[in-house]
Order: structure tokens, then C-alpha cells, then sequence
């Protein structure tokens, strides 16, 4: 489970004079839901609470622990039990071709080449990548990326699994594959969407407005509330 | 930005020999071809390392256009570099010059080419295995070779995409003009490289 506790994000403002930038405002959260997802504004606070929960972001005020490891005095234990998913796949992808980089996932967990191989390439082909296997990644399109960078990712085995607006740059046929694929997780998932269809799909949902959670519900409940705040 | 415009290649399997030559002996066949140049720098030799590296990647079905694919900057380069020595009345200069370089970059494809990464990082660990004697790890030393070499067809990309944001806005005439948005894309990009490791727990346990 991940727990907040007091968390604030504020950043230092860099004239004198200027009031500093408070990006999350005293959030006190127990995160145990299969599926839960943050909705907000742009400039909310979402993909700041979400980097917050695998150390991406340290808090600057309060503390954050998953499973009882603080995110900034254990942050290798954070790590290996927080995976990642960014907005651009290509931002998260680190290899030349979609085998490779799943293999680099692989590197710590399995020695023999052919063995991380053959392993690399059950994976891909488990999501329906592995013709894709050898394919520059510039080649891909941006839904075969997000794949690629969803294997790459859970190649490592988190237990939990933290995505940041995953769908934002895809084609509606691509959103619902994610979404299918999303359903089928064994990991814990917290994620953010401006897409109110992949918010309902979660267990909770979060309203964020100016660093603050301002509505936490089940998802009728609080679509309803980010809605009213949005209008 | 696309990956072919890549100084180094992009490694496809295939069933020529190359494929299935120990990647030991390939970084070994790379020096033999790209120091006889560099030592004796005779036109002659350069002339025939070049054709030797070409007749290697063509013997394992990797034919003069791919080979020779290694991306404009690197073309323009060698072709200033050989302008220059021949308005010098200095043609053998011009062909040791360009050719010693195009040389040690077909000899680098050679290995890229016909070898995956994870392939190279692992050769790479197991070569730097005297660097835990302090306290190095070699294979984090391979993933860093690793992601510098990925890094290659990016920062060439990143040159092509400030340019045509230049050219957006009527200014492409000053090349210096690209050197900040080249800089900076850079630093931006080691960045995301290391909050990417982060995001999947990597560098691991190892």
C-alpha cells in the first residue's frame, strides 16, 4: 500500500519578492485500491502526485512510503516495487528496437543472453508486439510504442504500477486496447486521465484542483464533483 | 527523427556470417581493419581497409547502400574534409582524411550491424570484469556505454529538428543559431534517460 502523509510540493520562488510555487498542498492519502485514477485541471498537481509514488519527486514537506519504504531514505526498495509509465512513450523508451529494450528490463533478473531473448520475445509477443520485435522505435506507431513501453516496464515485475495520462496520445482504437490491457493487470494501477470514460474504469477516483484533493470517491461520485468544479 | 539516419545502425537478425561470428572476434576484426590505417597513413592502405570493411558486410548480406547509410552530418564532414585537401593539392591527404574515418565507422557498423546491444553490453561487462577489483560495476559500465550509443541517432535527429524549427521561423541561414536548442535538447534528454531507468528500477540489483 502507499501512504501520504502531510505531503507537500512547493517550489522556491527565484525572484525575491515573488511567492513561492505550491504545487500539492498537505495530502494525507492511503493508496490500497486495485484501480485507482486521478483526474484535474492541467496544472493540478496530478503527474507531480504521481512522481511522488515511485521517488521521481521527493516531497518537500511530509512523507511518502510504499509498503512501508520511504520514497526518500529507501529509494532503491521504492523503485523495484513502483514501475512507471510516462504520457510519451518515446520518452520512456531507452533501446534502438522493442526486443532490446525489453531485454534491458530483463538484465538484472535472467544472465543467459539466449534465455533473456526468448523471454523478451514471449513478452512482446504476449501483448501482440512480437512482429514488431525488431522494428526501429521511431518506426512504431505511437500506440505500438505505448505498448512497448508498458512491456518494457512490467518486464521488471513491479507491484505496482503508476501511469502518468497514458492515453493522452492515442487514437481512440489504441486508448481502448490500453484499456483492455489495463483490465487484465495483475499490478496495483494509479493513473491519470483527462479521459472521464478510462477515470470510471477505476475502483476510486481522486479530484485534484490547485494541489489539493478535493473530491475522493467512487467514480460516479467524484466525476461528478470534478465536473462541478470544472463548470 | 528517425533511427536509420543513425551514425551506427540499427541491428536487424540476419543469417550471414557476421551474425554468427563471437562478438569477441568481431571487436577484434574491427581493430584489425581500422588500425592499419590510422598507423602507416598511406592512401593505398586506406583504399584497401575501406574495400575490406565493404567486402565484410556485403559477404553477410549488408549491401554498399545500408552500409553506407551513416547520416548527412557525417557525408558533409568527410566531403569538407577532402575539399579541403584537394583545393591544398594534397589528394592523398584527402583520401587517408575522409577515408580513415569512413573506415572506423563501416568497421563500427560492422559490429552494430550484426550484433543486438544487450549482445555488446554483455561482451562489454565480461571484458571490464577487472574493474570490481574497484568497485566498478562493469555492467553498469556497459549500460552506460549502451544508452550513449542509443543516444547517437537522437542527438543527430535533435540537430535536423532544431533546424527545421529554425527554418519554421525564417531563420536557418546561422547554423550557430542550433547550438542552443541542440545543448539544451541534450541535457533534457540525458534527463529523461535516467528518469526512464528510474521509472522500471533499473540500474537493478546486480
Amino acid at each position: 500500500m502507499i501512504s501520504l502523509r502531510g505531503v507537500s510540493v512547493v517550489i522556491p520562488a527565484v525572484r525575491r519578492g515573488d511567492a513561492d510555487r505550491v504545487l500539492l498542498r498537505d495530502i494525507t492519502l492511503d493508496l490500497a485500491e486495485r484501480r485507482i485514477a486521478l483526474v484535474g485541471a492541467n496544472g493540478s498537481g496530478k503527474s507531480t502526485l504521481l512522481r511522488l509514488l515511485n521517488g521521481l519527486r521527493l516531497p518537500t514537506a511530509g512523507t511518502v512510503s510504499v509498503d512501508g519504504h520511504d520514497t526518500v531514505k529507501e529509494p532503491r526498495a521504492v523503485r523495484s516495487r513502483v514501475g512507471f509509465v510516462f504520457t510519451d512513450p518515446l520518452a520512456q523508451l531507452l533501446m534502438s528496437t522493442p526486443i532490446e529494450d525489453v531485454e534491458l528490463s530483463l538484465r538484472s533478473r535472467i544472465r543467459g543472453q539466449r534465455e533473456r531473448t526468448r523471454r523478451a520475445q514471449e513478452l512482446l509477443d504476449e501483448r501482440g508486439l512480437g512482429h514488431l520485435a525488431h522494428q526501429s522505435i521511431y518506426d512504431l506507431s505511437g500506440g505500438e510504442r505505448q505498448l512497448v513501453a508498458l512491456t518494457s516496464v512490467l518486464a521488471v515485475e513491479p507491484a505496482i504500477l503508476v501511469a502518468d495520462e497514458p492515453t493522452t496520445l492515442l487514437d481512440l482504437r489504441n486508448r481502448r486496447a490500453l484499456r483492455r490491457t489495463f483490465a487484465a493487470l495483475d499490478q496495483q494501477l494509479i493513473y491519470s486521465t483527462h479521459d472521464l470514460d478510462v477515470a470510471a474504469d477505476a475502483d476510486r477516483v481522486l479530484v485534484l484542483h490547485e494541489g489539493r484533493v478535493i473530491a475522493d470517491a467512487e467514480p460516479a461520485a467524484a466525476l461528478a464533483a470534478y465536473e462541478e468544479v470544472l463548470v | 527523427m528517425n533511427a536509420h539516419s543513425s551514425l551506427l545502425g540499427l541491428y536487424e537478425p540476419g543469417q550471414g556470417w557476421l551474425f554468427r561470428f563471437p562478438v569477441g572476434l568481431k571487436y577484434l576484426l574491427l581493430l584489425l581493419v581500422t588500425v592499419p590505417p590510422l598507423v602507416w597513413g598511406h592512401w593505398g592502405v586506406t583504399v584497401a581497409a575501406l574495400a575490406a570493411v565493404l567486402v565484410l558486410l556485403g559477404s553477410s548480406g549488408i549491401g554498399p547502400v545500408r552500409a553506407l547509410r551513416i547520416g548527412w552530418v557525417l557525408w558533409i564532414l568527410l566531403l569538407v574534409m577532402a575539399v579541403y585537401h584537394l583545393v591544398s593539392f594534397n589528394p592523398a591527404a584527402a583520401v587517408v582524411q575522409s577515408g580513415t574515418i569512413l573506415v572506423a565507422v563501416l568497421a563500427a557498423r560492422m559490429l552494430t550491424l550484426t550484433t543486438s546491444t544487450p549482445v555488446l553490453m554483455d561482451a562489454l561487462g565480461r571484458a571490464l570484469g577487472p574493474l570490481r577489483w574497484v568497485r566498478i560495476d562493469p555492467r553498469q559500465v556497459a549500460l552506460a556505454v549502451a544508452l550513449m550509443i542509443r543516444s547517437v541517432p537522437y542527438l543527430i535527429g535533435s540537430i535536423d529538428d532544431a533546424r527545421d524549427a529554425a527554418r519554421a521561423r525564417g531563420r536557418d541561414r546561422n547554423p550557430a543559431l542550433l547550438l542552443t536548442p541542440v545543448i539544451v535538447g541534450a541535457v533534457a534528454y540525458a534527463e529523461r534517460t535516467g528518469e526512464a531507468l528510474h521509472a522500471r528500477g533499473l540500474p537493478g540489483d546486480d
